[in-house]
């Protein structure tokens, strides 16, 4: 038993040390976690954009007013606007520019409250807004009402990241279904057999991504079938619906093309599988699913730039939780399609016709 | 190494059994990029095939070096030509490079140094051209799985470009030939050996290739499903199509092939037709003759016989080498018995190709860890 135990024990470690990938990735994971992790999540929420205007701004400004936008400019909690009127704060509000929008009372209604309109869709930043505004006001020594109005009423974190985990969803569907398939063809031969047929290069990786695509909008739709029954996120009308369909299908595509492109390199699956599950956690994670990418530090923030999973995110909570449209969406669509033409364009040009 | 009167030069190592030297002349190997020929229609394998005989494949020094911590050099310096309409085994032990020159003729692979003609293209230039006129059945399974044996063959069918029509003709056909109908809706990974090999087999010619390359196409079957292949093999090569099969069973070159080339570490020792293969061995037949025992005088009287070459005694069994050995029985088996010697048994073979290969490359087939013998 014993002797049979260590044959086992040695070919493993074997096995283990002639994987690099392996060995690396190993080592690299927990570290990258940990630096990853720890300030993606554990950030400090400062330099908040909020927008700020009084109504009849243009009889004058109240001692309340002025006092506040004092005290604003002084705090780093906010990165304050200031707005002609309550319109043009709301419209910035509506169009994402800003977290809040603070409407003072005009000079002539005494004891009128002060209307705080905040992004409802954000997970933290709302109670930072509101606990630092408050403080703020009632530190002035001012009586002062204010009146708190969640523009997208209340969302529980549960949506919040339930609308992120369709990203998630479609990610790890092109992983195991996409990605797989194409290195599990290279590595039981079976491509040997189709690439003596004059199949294009580009046939194989845009048939790839095709079917790869087709599978991750199943996934998305299911999740969001999910989010829809479990979580409560409301579908707002038929259009709305048409809109999310098709950006989750640009998302799919998008991020099919990026795993097939990958995937193409890799003869093992073994490797691959290491580096996949590795680069899942770290788009994932400094895409802003989880914790608000304001509370990332800046280096954190360059990651997120070049994560197409960041502006899927943003574009989805955009249109599901928010009901935004495609002026608001635009341009996270052209960065998904940016990066989806350059996968494909790589993934076609890279993708070995050979068996070497 | 035995086999020195076949080395003609260094340069051109291995050539010259009985009348092949002029396949293995380099001056014979195309220098222009395409070939004057014009086809019509190269899906199908009708009139457009060469007139039998012309060459259809030309190897010129032909070379596949593996770099890796070592390199290996898996195909030295090949120069051949495949003529149209035959049957033409590549023959050698496991690691000959035999495969290795399947996957550059097929694509799959470019050569080191050298260059090839598959058809009237060029293999490095002109890959896509090649892969429309060539089918292939690669050594190890490459059937999917999870597919069943018609969907396996339509998704062959579709990367060939085939028309729906003659995929609805097609298809069953293939699946009828090789005894599969019933199973056509049958996952693939469920199949016995022998099922899939012969599935893979008809994939490969699904779409009248006029070039068929099988690597290994009934390693590791039962007689039967072999016996079942080679028919096939036969019947497609009797309707126009050019087959290359490798193979490390002599018996299969021998009931197939009508020319093989031996290969050995990379190698072309030989090309030829059986015929003059088994004519170039010196020994001409083996006689085998079972006694009681004999005097040594018997065996030196014996190697005095005309047409006997050589006379070995070993344990009661004489083993004569004679030049046609049914005319020269007789005059054997009459000797003995006036000597009075008890014959127990007689046997009287051609030599096989094995014995061909182990005489001319001076190794075994099966055997390549015994060395040479």
């Amino acid at each position: 038993m014993i002797k049979g135990a260590l044959a086992i024990f040695e070919r493993d470690l074997r096995k283990f040390v002639r994987t690099p990938v392996l060995l690396l990735m190993s080592v690299i994971f927990p570290l990258v976690f940990l630096i990853i992790f720890g300030n993606a999540l554990g950030g400090t929420i400062d330099h908040i954009p909020i927008g700020v205007t009084q109504e009849d701004l243009f009889r004058g400004e109240t001692p309340l007013f002025s006092a506040a936008m004092q005290r604003m400019q002084e705090t780093e909690t906010f990165d304050i606007t200031l707005y002609r009127s309550e319109e043009h704060a709301k419209t910035a509000l509506d169009d994402g520019a800003v977290y809040a929008a603070a409407v003072f009372p005009a000079p002539y209604r005494t004891g009128g409250a002060i209307r705080l309109y905040i992004d409802s869709s954000e997970y933290l930043i709302p109670s930072v807004i509101e606990s630092g505004f408050t403080g703020l006001i009632y530190g002035l020594g001012t009586p002062a009402d204010i009146e708190i109005l969640p523009i997208y009423g209340e969302i529980e974190y549960f949506q919040f990241f339930g609308v992120a985990v369709i990203v998630l969803a479609i990610f790890t569907t092109t992983m195991f279904g996409g990605g797989n398939t194409i290195i599990m063809d290279r590595e039981m031969g079976i491509i040997e057999g189709y690439l003596t047929t004059p199949v294009k290069r580009s046939s194989i990786v845009l048939g790839m991504i095709g079917s790869g695509t087709v599978k991750a909008m199943f996934a998305a739709s299911i999740i969001l079938i999910v989010d829809v029954l479990i979580a409560g996120v409301i579908i707002r009308s038929l259009e709305n619906l048409i809109l999310i369909l098709f950006v989750l299908l640009m998302i799919s595509l998008g991020i099919t093309s990026f795993i097939i492109s990958f995937a193409s390199r890799f003869e093992s699956h073994v490797a691959y599988s290491a580096l996949v599950a590795f680069f899942n956690l770290l788009l994932f994670i400094t895409s802003g699913a989880f914790y608000p990418h304001i509370g990332m530090p800046d280096w954190l923030t360059w990651v997120s730039w070049v994560n197409p999973e960041f502006y899927s995110v943003h574009a989805l909570r955009c249109i599901i939780l928010r009901g935004q449209g495609l002026d608001v969406v635009y341009f996270d669509l052209v960065m998904i399609s940016v990066f989806s033409l350059a996968a494909i364009v790589f993934g076609i040009t890279t993708f070995r016709r050979t068996l070497e | 190494m035995r086999a020195a009167p076949f080395r003609t030069g260094a340069k051109r190592r291995w050539v010259g059994l009985s009348d092949t030297r002029d396949t293995l002349l380099p001056e014979r190997i195309p220098q222009k990029h395409t070939r004057s020929v014009t086809r019509t229609d190269e899906q199908s394998p009708g009139p457009d095939i060469p007139p039998s005989g012309t060459d259809i494949i030309t190897l010129s020094h032909l070379t596949k070096i593996f770099r890796n911590r070592t390199d290996v050099v898996a195909v030295d310096d090949v120069s051949t030509v495949v003529k149209a309409g035959e049957i033409f085994g590549l023959l050698g032990p496991n690691g000959a490079g035999k495969t290795t020159v399947i996957r550059m003729l097929t694509t799959l692979m470019r050569p080191t140094s050298g260059t090839a003609f598959v058809g009237d293209y060029e293999i490095t230039r002109d890959p896509g051209a090649i892969r429309r006129i060539i089918g292939v059945c690669p050594q190890q399974g490459t059937l999917d799985p999870d597919l069943t044996a018609r969907e396996n063959l339509n998704f062959y069918g579709k990367l060939l470009d085939l028309s729906d029509a003659e995929r609805k003709e097609r298809i069953p056909e293939l699946l009828k030939m090789v005894g599969l109908s019933d199973r056509a809706n049958t996952p693939a990974g469920t199949f016995s050996g022998g099922m899939k090999r012969k599935l893979e087999i008809v994939r490969a010619f699904i779409h009248h290739p006029r070039i068929l390359f099988l690597d290994e196409p009934t390693i590791g079957l039962d007689p039967d499903s072999r016996r079942d292949i080679w028919k096939h093999i036969r019947t497609l090569n009797e309707k126009g199509t050019t087959v290359i099969l490798t193979t490390h069973y002599m018996d299969e070159a021998e009931h197939l092939c009508d020319r093989v080339a031996f290969m050995v570490d990379g190698k072309l020792v030989a090309v030829d037709t059986l015929e003059n293969l088994k004519r170039a061995m010196p020994g001409g037949d083996l006689i085998e003759i079972g006694t009681e025992g004999v005097e040594s005088t018997v065996t030196a009287d014996l190697s005095r016989l005309e047409n006997v070459i050589r006379v070995r005694e070993a344990d009661g069994i004489i083993r004569i080498s004679a030049h046609n050995g049914s005319r020269t029985l007789p005059s054997i088996v009459s000797l003995l018995e006036h000597r009075e010697a008890v014959i127990t048994s007689i046997t009287i073979r051609s030599p096989s190709l094995e014995d061909i290969f182990i005489h001319i490359t001076g190794t075994k087939l099966d055997a390549r860890s015994g060395g040479p013998v």
